[in-house]
């Protein structure tokens, strides 16, 4: 049976939204193809030690949602602005569902994440895991699943690759800091941000 | 040459290569983990995040019901871990002298030594440079 040209035609659109749809998007891939050189790259350059006392940040961010205030999520200016001036990277790392248990397939993920901090221009500094969701269901609840999750990556890469805990805090911003604040529930929202903050030694 | 001294060069080339091997990336490492024993790892760990201690004793729990690949595999990643924290901890001890030849100072945690026997032209000791070869910081 011979193909009519518009069927020819029709089937090749279809060809080409199937290869679209199977590509990866474009932040995935940049991430995929990210190196621990890049991320070094990416944390490298902070000028002065930043004033961020993280107990501090925690608890206003706490305040903030507990007071209900900006209340709207695309009026909702983000809760941290310092943390926006550090030299930083961010990164998907995948969970069990609401909850702390970093999944098998991102156990690559978290060994770059500690060869790039055992970099001999990295080994005097300290860093923050910041970590983030998206704005759907309790703000209440995704700051604690964010601070938790947070925790779980701080906690893999201190006793899996023995990383100096005095290297590394974790904090959870929960949906008070979208990554992508145009677009409140898109998945980049779940990312985890790894940040210079200052000298370890 | 004769055949015993023919065996002999090899075993010693071998043995050389093998002792001054970089150790693998834990990227390497802990993604070998992760793709080979995800399914086992969902099964029958629920609940358990990446902590070696916890998640070997599980995997060893239950051996039985492991695929052959991830029981190969866990064991080799753990291993490949294991070996490239000691390979970085030895850096610091087997590259003193040169440290403080070199660079004014003992390799401490902070890595400032560390980052200058790397960028020495020359004057490193070949058991330092071998010892940062297998860390991996070349």
């Amino acid at each position: 049976m011979r193909l009519g040209k518009q069927s020819r035609l029709g089937m090749g659109l279809f060809i080409v939204l199937l290869i679209g749809a199977m590509a990866p998007s474009s932040s995935a891939r940049a991430q995929a193809s990210a190196t621990p050189e890049d991320w070094v790259k990416q944390l490298a350059g902070l000028d002065a030690a930043p004033d961020i006392e993280v107990a501090a940040l925690r608890q206003q961010v706490l305040e903030r949602v507990k007071s209900k205030a900006d209340g709207v999520t695309l009026q909702r200016p983000p809760v941290a602005t310092q943390l926006l001036k550090l030299p930083r990277f961010a990164v998907e790392i995948k969970f069990d569902e609401d909850s702390a248990v970093i999944r098998p397939e991102s156990y690559r993920t978290l060994g770059r994440i500690a060869d790039t901090l055992y970099d001999p221009a990295l080994l005097a500094y300290k860093f923050l895991i910041v970590g983030h969701t998206v704005a759907a269901g309790r703000r209440e609840s995704n700051l604690t699943l964010s601070q938790k999750r947070a925790d779980a990556i701080r906690g893999a890469l201190v006793t899996a690759f023995k990383i100096s805990p005095k290297r590394l805090q974790g904090i959870g911003l929960g949906e008070e800091q979208l990554l992508d604040a145009a677009h409140p529930t898109a998945p980049i929202n779940q990312q985890f941000e790894v940040a210079t903050v200052g000298k370890a030694f | 040459m004769s055949p015993i001294r023919s065996i002999l060069s090899i075993v010693l080339i071998s043995a050389w290569s093998s002792a001054s091997a970089e150790t693998m990336k834990f990227e390497d490492a802990a993604g070998i983990l992760g793709a080979s024993c995800a399914k086992e790892i969902e099964t029958n760990c629920r609940g358990v995040s990446l902590d070696p201690a916890r998640l070997k004793d599980c995997l060893l729990r239950n051996q039985d019901s492991l695929s052959a690949q991830c029981r190969t595999d866990y064991v080799r990643a753990f291993d490949a871990i294991q070996k490239r924290l000691a390979a970085r901890s030895a850096v610091a001890k087997i590259c003193e002298r040169d440290a403080v030849k070199l660079c004014g100072g003992i390799p401490k945690e902070g890595g400032q030594a560390l980052e200058c026997i790397l960028t020495a032209a020359r004057g490193v000791s070949a058991r330092c440079n071998q010892a940062i070869g297998e860390a991996g910081y070349r």
